[in-house]
């Protein structure tokens, strides 16, 4: 794998977990909430969950770690999934936490496939590097491809979090 | 030609950024738009009690010992609003102040019941941290059983008469509020009167 693609993986793996860390820090009682209505670990362990989201972030930062914050990510991402599985599975009807503490947003399949697919695309990072020397036309890349994709997350997030009432309201309609 | 490649490049990557701007805001104004369009009310469930018929009664000590006969008609008419919550759900926190303020606008005719179950000294420390010593607090498994609440935080409000006036899932200020307009219309619940079944379930 290039290594501007690369990068651009890693930069933008570590926002990710760097954002849903920083909205649990900002209300912790909320996602202690959440994490207990899982039923899966107990609720005092919400500080390690969040202290091993911001490990990874930063793991995928530096360069020394190899592959293993890439891996840590596909994990994370993975046991994420798994864990809404299970509650889906179990028929419960509770808030994925993954919106913020503003917004209540059930878990669904949906949330499922989207972890899913970022595990996915961390594994990508697995790839072997093919070195080549960086030019500064490598770094506008690397930050372009992070805002746009960034942006075009948060979007496709947003639209996942809307289709229930847009289900709702075209029931509504018929 | 180098060169153009470059150009063309930053180009590129300028309007897709831009671009994947725009899309973010068009998203967000589509969520918007539904807020708009949906009509807000609180979310009737299936099962429980049914609106227009004899609430049940269940006799409950609240935490300071005072015994209310919820679901029995009252001497004084007035109506009783059951606010079922928990100190463990982030949205019940965000609806007290709305509970609070259509307590006291709406105190002539009604009467605020906070309901939930689990172990006393949690919700004594709800009560003081939330400051809810106003209003009158139960815990009752029972309660909740009788309701068939599902989902929290969930609210039913029986009139003087001991009638369900209304009754279901209340997320936002607007659903609270809807319980109110539902006693006034007559109408069960936000989903029978966008079916237009408003007058069926009307009861004198």
């Amino acid at each position: 794998m290039d290594p501007t693609l690369h990068l651009t993986l890693r930069i933008a793996l570590a926002l990710l977990l760097a954002a849903a860390a920083a909205h649990k820090l900002r209300d912790r009682a909320a996602f202690q909430a959440t994490l207990a209505a899982y039923q899966l670990i107990p609720a005092s362990l919400a500080p390690v969950v969040i202290g091993i989201e911001l490990g990874v972030a930063v793991a995928l930062c530096v360069p020394t770690f190899g592959n293993t914050g890439v891996l840590a990510a596909a994990a994370l991402l993975l046991l994420y999934a798994i864990a809404i599985g299970v509650n889906l599975v179990r028929g419960r009807d509770i808030d994925c936490g993954c919106a913020g503490p503003a917004a209540r947003r059930p878990i669904g399949g949906g949330l499922v496939v989207r972890n899913v697919v970022l595990a996915v695309a961390a594994l990508l990072g697995l790839a072997p590097l093919q070195p080549r020397p960086l030019v500064w036309m490598d770094a506008v890349t690397v930050v372009a491809a992070v805002l746009a994709l960034s942006a075009l997350y948060g979007a496709a997030d947003h639209l996942l979090a809307l289709a229930p009432t847009a289900a709702r309201l075209r029931r509504a309609a018929a | 030609m180098m060169q153009a490649l470059v150009i063309s490049t930053v180009v590129l990557w300028i309007t897709v950024v831009v671009l994947a701007g725009v899309v973010v805001a068009l998203t967000r104004q589509i969520g918007v738009l539904y807020e708009r369009v949906a009509p807000a009310g609180a979310l009737a469930m299936g099962n429980g009690p049914v609106v227009g018929e004899a609430a049940p009664v269940v006799p409950i000590d609240d935490l300071t010992g005072r015994r209310h006969d919820l679901g029995s008609p009252r001497a004084d008419g007035r109506s009783t609003l059951l606010f079922f919550l928990s100190p463990t759900c982030p949205v019940c926190k965000t609806l007290l102040p709305a509970l609070r303020s259509a307590a006291r606008s709406e105190a002539a005719w009604l009467d605020v019941v906070l309901a939930s179950d689990g172990p006393r000294p949690e919700h004594e420390a709800f009560v003081a941290t939330e400051r809810l010593d106003g209003f009158p607090y139960v815990l009752s498994p029972m309660l909740g059983m009788t309701w068939q609440v599902g989902r929290l935080p969930y609210a039913a409000l029986i009139d003087g008469g001991g009638i369900v006036r209304a009754r279901g899932l209340v997320n936002t200020r607007e659903h609270l509020e809807s319980l109110f307009e539902a006693k006034e219309r007559g109408v069960a619940s936000i989903q029978d009167w966008a079916n237009g079944d408003g007058n069926r379930t009307e009861v004198a």
